[in-house]
């Protein structure tokens, strides 16, 4: 009832004002190709309801520092020019001062759908920075073939396992294919890095590198033991190369057919399936390996709609946020572009799932993803990963010991932090 | 003697081998940017890489998709256009006003030349990066619309320089001729204009070309200008803005086509024109 | 008499010379001096990028720029035994030392260890506060002193040889426009393409037809091959803009010279160094000017081939903009970068001798 009551409020408040001009609101969202096609039938969806409001969607380049560097731009110069925005998962905690409290607007209705760990994640110092629109979590990627053609009927389920598996694997195809490689993921120094280190680090029992309840524990043996076995691994299971390595590196060579497990997000799978590639039918994807820990761990990736504080037209922006990422649009976003929704229900609905059926294995791993730290260390994150991901990717390219590393680690992020730094 | 001729045979084979590597090493990356524009994606994944586009039975096969994709891409041609006009304007004033302060520093007598030269200098030792911000407080607050502000931002990196150029070669005349226009009656500008400015000639054209060049290439200043006004991107923008059909894929391919369908006319222009444009200023100052 | 007309042409050049470089100056004012003047002052403060409306901004003086430079010299105690000796790794047979965590000081300031070297049978630490920021300056200038040789060098080349009547000529010409017209942020990728780890690019290709490598160097992680990767990469794009200066120079030296020293039986290299390279000075000085200013301002290649791996000045600048978005800090690298390039720009004034022509 207070819904309806608020959408004839807004509706009127829009026609009131709608006689001169259109309300104009812009959507800053990303460049590809297809989820531009997406936003922009969403925001012509919306016009419908809200026949006074212009919505232009806007591009913004895909590299992750760029759009960063444009979006502070704005922020920086206070502009009301764009409304919406489509942040990274850890964006909330850094950008919180300059995004609205989506409970002021009604949010209340809508968070009760969404996963937890990701509402979480968007909420600092109880306000709610975004809606989550749509998520990500690492998955493992293996070659069914390979695996069964030597001997394996199950993807590996702890590390050591892992990396036998590759190790065998390897040295069989490697004789007539010089370019195959048992395990290819992330390890080019850039945030990737920090998810895929977090996920060896957390599986292995050495906790998330700063505590919800802020405090830093890096500085511990199992995250010095799994970054080591890490160390260890490139070289021989995984090229040299893999120190340079985005997720698009990673996928060009599992997607070659060179490689035998590969660390990616779900967006792999899809294209994987096309067509075209050498792969198409011969692979799978599963939840990562576990470690000390006895459980594997996911990063959580993903992205929110976000309002600006500085836009001309908060309400009606926050009904658009509500709107981009309700049921019907997580639903179509699911099935054209498979793109994993926020809301749980949708896990279980026939027409998802018949289009993307791994989405019902996928379940569990984003029901249990393990966020980076950003909210505690909210809003110093990005400096936080910085000095994670320069520590980590100087451990495994073998230029300093682990263990020191990791206490230079944990002094830097007290500088950076102030938190208290929990000692083995 | 038998040993001097064998001597001049080394050494011009020497040289024309340094010439070809030099040919190899100028040309390669443009050969391979042609070679993967006409890959699909799958052909770009396949190692060892291959000469030329073939599929995975080895037979040649090319992939015209990159380049139908970059054309249906309004984006990309409109931004095309900008491009052309932003760098075309940028240049142009750089010139203009260039060669203007060239003269007066180069061929005029006046106090604090040395200061003037050093502040103009001085604009541009900073990092792009560093001004970015300050800039766009001060396009904000002047409210310019997207081409204006790049056009003013570029003057910061091209005017010193084609001052700087100018002025060498300017003080490299010789000073009879403005002595003897002068006899002739005439003023200092139109000595300038009329006489010493085209016998500047492959300066002029120098310095326009590496200062067009530059406001083509620039991306970081053009990105945050024409963040709210698309239809003013320029190419370098709105290659970054090529995406591929899934969140994360890189369209490797496009960019190549893109990068392939942009340098070839530039080329093709600069050599017609450039031997015209010099041509043309030369034999204006053909006098007695 | 004269003086007076020296005094009225004096004063109508002065004039002219005032109106014509007035477009610069507003243009300087308009577009140069607020930039300019935030950047100085910022980098005295703590200001942060996007800060929104907190106003946190304070003046802290000389802190940025002491935070980025400050380092320090440790003498590392050896290990001791039992006995009183120094205990030697069984492993390496090196004799050991403490930690340089323990040793380096902490408050009120973390010095971080750059690296170690003996001296006089004592080994001693290098700490500095900011070893990201005094690596990316040593990048920078091996960078900048390798890529602006060799592309003076190799532009020096194209510019004689298209300046002169061999057959190659015209070829060249044409040539050397290539890299000069492709896209700057597009040839980084291209490069990074051909630079690929593995069989699918080309050099790693390249090698492993050839039998030299199994085709698996990784050009832009291994420490050794990636400043030779970066100037590769950046001479490639730069030799033609130094050849284009470079040519334009050596068309304004009149033939009648070379003609007379034909005459007079000199030969070419004599020609070269006695006619060729003196009257070229001027064109080559402001080309080195140039070229190094741009080198030592190098974004693009790092950025896009390196990223966080290794920084040059600008890229760090960059980085600790959008990441840290700390304001302060970047503005006080960009005047930290000012002075390098003003230092290398008096130098190049004084050296040659340009500053001699002053009327």
């Amino acid at each position: 009832m207070k819904k309806v009551l608020l959408v004839l409020l807004i509706a009127l408040i829009s026609m009131g004002i709608g006689f001169s001009d259109n309300v104009v609101l812009t959507v800053a969202a990303g460049a590809v190709g297809q989820e531009f096609e997406l936003c922009k039938e969403a925001a012509d969806e919306f016009m419908k309801l809200y026949p006074c409001v212009e919505v232009k969607v806007l591009e913004t380049p895909d590299l992750a520092t760029d759009r960063l560097g444009l979006y502070l731009q704005f922020f920086e110069a206070k502009s009301s020019e764009v409304d919406v925005y489509q942040i990274d998962v850890i964006w909330p905690g850094d950008l919180a001062q300059h995004f609205v409290d989506l409970y002021e607007y009604g949010a209340q209705d809508y968070v009760g759908n969404h996963f937890p760990a990701i509402i979480e994640n968007n909420t600092v110092d109880g306000k709610l920075i975004g809606m989550p629109w749509f998520t990500d979590a690492g998955l493992l990627y293996y070659r069914e073939d390979l695996l069964k053609k030597y001997g394996y009927d199950n993807p590996p389920a702890t590390w050591d396992e892992l990396e036998e598996m590759a190790k065998t694997v390897q040295a069989g195809e490697k004789k007539n294919n010089p370019d195959f490689w048992g395990f290819v993921f992330q390890a080019n120094a850039y945030e990737g890095l920090t998810c895929d280190a977090l996920e060896w680090v957390a599986s292995n029992g050495g906790g998330t590198i700063i505590s919800p309840d802020k405090k830093i524990t890096i500085a511990n043996k199992n995250a010095a033991e799994i970054l080591e076995k890490v160390r260890d691994w490139i070289g021989t299971i995984a090229p040299k190369g893999v120190l340079g390595f985005g997720e698009e590196d990673a996928r060009k060579v599992f997607q070659g057919g060179n490689a035998l497990f590969m660390r990616n997000w779900p967006y792999a799978y899809s294209l994987g399936e096309q067509d075209g590639s050498v792969i198409k039918g011969k692979f799978g994807a599963c939840p990562l390996p576990a470690g000390n820990s006895g459980k594997g761990a996911a990063a959580l990736g993903g992205w929110q709609v976000a309002v600006s504080k500085y836009s001309k037209n908060p309400a009606l922006a926050s009904q658009l946020a509500f709107f981009l990422s309700n049921y019907e649009n997580q639903k179509t976003r699911a099935i054209k572009g498979s793109y994993n929704p926020t809301i749980m229900s949708l896990y279980q609905d026939p027409e998802v799932l018949e289009a993307t059926p791994i989405f019902g294995s996928l379940y569990d791993v984003f029901i249990n993803a393990a966020a980076r730290p950003s909210t505690a260390s909210a809003p110093r994150y990005n400096e936080v990963s910085t000095l994670f991901f320069k520590a980590v990717h100087s451990v495994i390219s073998g230029e300093e010991d682990a263990m020191t590393a990791l206490e230079n680690l944990a002094l830097d992020l007290e500088e950076v932090t102030g938190f208290e730094v929990v000692w083995e | 003697m038998k040993s001097k001729k064998v001597n001049r045979i080394i050494i011009k084979s020497i040289f024309y081998i340094v010439v070809v590597i030099i040919f190899i090493y100028m040309l390669f990356p443009f050969y391979w940017a042609l070679n993967s524009s006409l890959k699909s994606e799958d052909q770009l994944m396949q190692s060892p890489a291959t000469f030329l586009p073939r599929d995975t039975d080895g037979n040649i096969s090319f992939y015209f998709e990159n380049y139908k994709n970059i054309f249906s891409n309004s984006t990309f041609v409109r931004s095309i256009g900008n491009s052309i006009i932003v760098a075309g304007l940028t240049t142009l004033i750089s010139l203009v006003v260039g060669s203007f302060s060239a003269f007066a520093l180069g061929k005029l007598y006046f106090k604090g030349k040395k200061i003037t030269l050093y502040l103009i200098l001085s604009m541009t030792m900073f990092p792009q990066v560093t001004v970015l911000s300050g800039l766009y407080a001060v396009i904000t607050t002047l409210n310019l619309a997207a081409v204006p502000s790049m056009i003013l931002s570029y003057m910061i990196f091209t005017l010193p320089f084609t001052t700087w150029v100018l002025t060498t070669f300017f003080r490299q005349l010789p000073t009879e001729i403005m002595q003897s226009a002068q006899v002739d009656g005439a003023t200092p500008f139109q000595t300038f204009w009329m006489i010493l400015l085209p016998l500047t000639a492959p300066a002029l054209v120098t310095t326009g070309l590496l200062a067009f060049i530059a406001a083509w290439n620039e991306y970081l200043f053009a990105l945050t200008f024409t963040s709210i006004e698309p239809t003013a991107r320029t190419i370098p923008v709105a290659i970054s803005l090529f995406s591929g059909t899934v969140a994360r894929q890189e369209p490797f391919g496009e960019i190549m086509a893109a990068a392939i369908v942009v340098t070839i006319p530039v080329v093709l222009l600069v050599l017609i024109f450039q031997r015209r444009i010099v041509a043309g200023l030369t034999a204006g100052a053909v006098k007695g | 008499m004269a003086k007076k007309e020296t005094g009225i042409l004096l004063k109508r050049q002065q004039k002219l010379a005032l109106k014509l470089l007035l477009p610069t100056f507003i243009i300087l004012a308009l577009v140069a001096i607020y930039p300019l003047a935030d950047v100085f002052i910022t980098s005295f403060t703590n200001r942060e990028f996007a800060g929104g409306d907190e106003n946190k901004t304070e003046f802290i003086g000389f802190d940025n720029y002491i935070s980025l430079l400050a380092f320090t010299f440790v003498e590392l105690p050896p290990v001791l035994d039992e006995n009183g000796n120094q205990t030697i790794d069984s492993k390496t047979g090196e004799p050991l030392y403490e930690r340089a965590i323990r040793v380096l000081p902490r408050t009120p300031y973390r010095f971080k260890e750059m690296s170690q070297f003996d001296l006089f049978g004592k080994r001693y630490v290098v700490g500095a506060r900011n070893p990201e920021f005094l690596n990316a300056i040593w990048n920078t200038l091996v960078f900048t002193v390798t890529s602006v040789f060799l592309e003076t060098m190799l532009g020096l080349f194209i510019a004689l040889v298209v300046n002169s009547n061999f057959k190659a000529k015209g070829a060249l010409r044409t040539t050397m426009l290539v890299p000069w017209a492709v896209i700057t942020v597009v040839s980084a990728r291209i490069w990074e393409w051909m630079l690929q780890p593995g069989n699918s690019g080309f050099f790693n290709m390249l090698l492993f037809r050839l039998g030299i490598s199994n085709g698996q160097a990784s050009f832009l992680t291994e420490p050794a091959l990636q400043m030779p990767s970066m100037v590769m990469v950046d001479v490639w794009k730069t030799a033609p803009y130094m050849a284009l200066l470079l040519l334009a120079g050596l068309q304004t030296i009149p033939r009648e010279l070379y003609e007379a020293a034909d005459v007079d039986g000199a030969s070419k290299p004599k020609q070269f160094f006695s006619i060729t390279l003196p009257l070229l000075k001027p064109a080559l000085a402001v080309a080195l000017i140039f070229r190094t200013l741009d080198a030592l301002r190098v974004f693009d290649v790092f950025q896009v081939l390196l990223g966080s791996k290794m920084y040059s000045m600008a890229s760090y600048n960059y980085f600790q903009l959008i990441q840290n978005r700390q304001m302060g800090l970047a503005s006080a690298i960009g005047v930290i970068i000012f002075l390098f390039i003003s230092i290398f720009a008096i130098f190049y004034m004084r050296s040659m001798g340009v500053e001699k022509h002053e009327v």
